[in-house]
């Protein structure tokens, strides 16, 4: 199996206090990782490592994915409330676009097909001419997703994608998510999130952080209720 | 609670607590600095204020009472006959035109302008910003200093006597105050959606059409409906010194002492200001993407129908003889060369103008206090005399305000001798007719509820007024007459120009004999003198705020 991503004695310092400190970490292709901790814990810095939007202090990042096929869907969704949906969508294809097709698009949207086949995935392909911000916060999560499905990315990094919904809609955003990395082999998942039971039933491996160090990092079969416990009372 | 949280709320706490502490002490700081820096600020306007002679020095020409009385006694009955009426309508028809190019080409500058003077364009990373950002922003902001008048006059010695004179010298200034307005807007726009298209390797123009103009769009259209008001006032005065329209007709109907004439083109000028304000507040007051968009069709259509009307010669800007009289004129730019009084006369008419925007600024601010509480609508229902004269001072201030400065300086030049007191008594009374609305939106948008509490614990409406509503406005206006000191300070080159004193008139000197190294001397004296207005005003303002 190839490395997706690796970390070699990775330290972020934000204004003097570290955030993160990992002596190592290796991702695997295809894996599903599920990253685990209270708020503060580096879950956040440690994804935008993933996708460089944070640079280490010291230490390196290695990726074997270009930066135009990692797909990153952000806690606060990022979209663009006045644009339609399929604009937003499309969002997600601009790092292969040319600046010509892209400002083109926005006069007539053009890679429609490819925007309803993924919004359909998501289950609101009716809705692709809307306003955004006439959407539902939960449709708007939908729009975010199929953002990250048109990008066929091979790395999908997901920051607490579920921890503002409910039960029964955080089970189905989560079975969305395996959904797109299922789409293809190879496609890789980190996802960080709050809760312990979502992380061992849609993750394969789950790695607990505590102030930006890593506390456990083992397959999710192996995570017992007391790892949880422990790490949150860590923080 | 969990430990943790526990933990964050107690520190959280403490930060608190520290800050407090430090504002505490800066703020005590901050007031001894406050009232040290107002002090400084009104003895210097007393005494520049006593330097004018007012009060103290013969300056009134009592020959000239009897024309200014005609001229207010027309106002009750401007002419009205066909023909009178068609110029007024034609001359109305070419100031719009110029106003609607004016503006079109502004808006089309300040949105090239916004984009490349705004952090987020020149940003690498989260913190970085390029160093080009800091040249571009410097380079970006000297046209804002010049008046647009002075772009004409400067312009008409290289292409001529046509529209595109005009139409330039308004865009200039107007796109430069335009790109910063735009670019404030695309920094202050949400980053978030931006930065994650940047992230995935967008490239910054796509990113900006997807993440930030979508966000933003409805602002931008509404500040240029806002500026072409602004440009209806400003070409009219282009007009008086040549552009042709309202100016025109109103400066040649003024030589002609036809007090009637004059007053059916300032009744056009009243309307065709009031029908852009509406237009314009409309536009801002929906906020509807749809309603936006028939404006911005309907203003596309404007803009092809003033291009048809005007027909502007924009092959004169390429054309050989403009070339050469660059060249020309660049050849006598340098060496700059001092009035015919020397470099002392330039900076005395330097202080002249200083003087002038001054002395303006204060006469408006005690002006417009006396008017801009009666002014202000109330919320609620209203007696019959309190509402007759709100009324009737909003309509004064709108009549004021709809005058234009330069025509207020020829109806104070009628009874004040020339010098920098006619023209900074014009400059005052126009920005009484700004200022006095502005003050009044002041008291309007106030937070009524301490005033309310103090009436509705029987305090009368005098000391609710000083306890209440006087404190609650009082840094707004102030900030408001800084604002409008800055621009004063810019305008004064508009009643220099017709006679009133100052660099304006001294730089119109110099155009009429074709002495460039001597304007651009005179122009950089402008700059200087309003950059010096805007460090002490925008330093006024943030001890104010």
């Amino acid at each position: 199996m190839t490395v997706a991503l690796s970390l070699h004695g990775v330290r972020v310092v934000f204004d003097a206090d570290p955030v993160l400190d990992i002596e190592h970490l290796s991702i695997d292709r295809g894996e599903r990782v599920a990253l685990i901790g209270s708020s503060g814990a580096g879950k956040t810095t440690l994804l935008r490592l993933c996708n460089g939007t944070v640079v280490p202090t010291q230490g390196r990042v290695e990726r074997s994915v270009i930066q135009t096929r990692i797909g990153t869907i952000y806690q606060q969704l990022d979209l663009v409330g006045p644009l339609r949906v399929v604009h937003n969508v499309n969002a997600g294809r601009l790092g292969d676009w040319s600046t010509w097709t892209a400002l083109r698009s926005l006069v007539r949207p053009l890679g429609v097909d490819a925007a309803r086949q993924a919004l359909a995935l998501v289950g609101i392909a009716d809705k692709i001419y809307m306003r955004t911000d006439q959407l539902s916060g939960g449709e708007q999560q939908r729009v975010a997703l199929a953002r990250v499905l048109v990008q066929s990315p091979e790395l999908v990094l997901a920051d607490e994608p579920v921890s503002s919904l409910d039960p029964a809609r955080s089970v189905e955003i989560m079975r969305l998510l395996n959904e797109v990395v299922a789409v293809e082999r190879g496609r890789t998942l980190v996802v960080s999130l709050h809760d312990f039971n979502l992380a061992r039933e849609y993750c394969g491996r789950v790695i607990g952080l505590s102030h930006g160090r890593v506390v456990f990092d083992c397959p999710a079969a192996q995570v017992t209720d007391k790892m949880g416990q422990e790490l949150y009372e860590l923080a | 609670m969990s430990s943790s949280e526990l933990l964050g709320d107690l520190a959280s706490r403490e930060v608190a607590g520290r800050v407090y502490l430090r504002q505490k002490t800066t703020q005590r700081v901050q007031n001894t600095a406050r009232s040290w820096w107002f002090a400084g600020l009104g003895v210097a306007v007393g005494w520049i204020v006593w330097t004018t002679g007012i009060g103290r020095l013969e300056m009134i020409n009592r020959g000239g009472w009897s024309q200014l009385r005609r001229f207010w006694i027309a106002a009750v009955h401007p002419d009205l006959s066909a023909d009178a009426l068609s110029i007024a309508g034609r001359a109305a028809l070419t100031t719009l035109s110029f106003a609607i190019l004016g503006t079109a080409l502004a808006v089309a500058f300040g949105l090239v302008g916004g984009v490349i003077i705004s952090e987020t364009w020149w940003r690498r990373g989260r913190k970085d910003i390029r160093p080009q950002w800091y040249v571009v922003r410097v380079l970006a902001s000297l046209p804002r200093g010049v008046h647009e008048t002075v772009f004409a006059l400067l312009l008409v010695n290289v292409l001529g006597r046509d529209p595109l004179v005009g139409i330039i010298a308004l865009a200039l200034p107007f796109g430069a105050v335009t790109a910063k307005v735009y670019g404030e807007l695309i920094d202050s726009t949400a980053r978030g959606p931006y930065e994650a298209l940047r992230s995935s390797g967008t490239s910054r123009v796509v990113a900006l059409a997807y993440a930030i103009f979508p966000l933003t769009g409805q602002d931008i259209v509404s500040y240029g409906f806002y500026r072409l008001e602004c440009a209806i006032r400003s070409a009219v005065i282009l007009g008086m010194i040549g552009a042709g329209g309202l100016g025109f007709e109103l400066a040649l109907q003024f030589q002609a002492l036809r007090y009637q004439q004059m007053w059916t083109l300032i009744y056009a000028l009243v309307l065709v200001s009031a029908v852009a304000d509406m237009w314009g507040s409309a536009v801002r007051r929906s906020g509807r993407v749809r309603a936006t968009r028939w404006s911005v069709a309907a203003a596309t259509g404007l803009i092809v129908a003033a291009a048809i009307g005007l027909r502007p010669d924009v092959g004169r800007l390429f054309s050989a003889s403009t070339r050469s009289l660059v060249a020309d004129l660049a050849r006598n730019v340098w060496p700059l060369r001092a009035p015919r009084d020397g470099w002392g006369g330039l900076v005395t008419r330097a202080m002249d103008t200083l003087t002038m925007s001054l002395l303006a600024i204060v006469i408006s601010s005690i002006l417009a206090f006396g008017v801009a509480f009666v002014a202000a609508r109330r919320p609620g229902r209203e007696g019959k005399i309190r509402w007759l004269t709100g009324a009737l001072s909003r309509a004064l201030l709108l009549v004021v305000r709809s005058i234009p400065v330069p025509v207020w300086a020829l109806l104070v030049l009628f009874v004040v001798f020339p010098g920098p007191v006619p023209g900074a008594v014009a400059l005052g009374i126009y920005n009484f007719g700004v200022l006095g609305r502005l003050w009044a939106e002041v008291v309007e948008n106030l937070d009524r509820r301490p005033v309310d509490a103090l009436a509705s614990l029987g305090a009368p409406a005098t000391s609710s007024y000083l306890y209440g509503t006087l404190p609650l406005s009082a840094t707004r206006f102030v900030s408001f007459a800084l604002y409008r000191w800055e621009v004063a300070a810019r305008e004064t080159v508009v009643v220099g120009v017709v006679g009133a004193g100052g660099l304006g008139r001294l730089l119109e000197q110099q155009r009429a004999a074709f002495d460039m190294g001597g304007m651009v001397a005179t122009v950089l004296a402008l700059i200087a003198v309003s950059a010096l207005v805007d460090v002490i005003s925008t330093t006024s303002r943030r001890v104010v705020g």
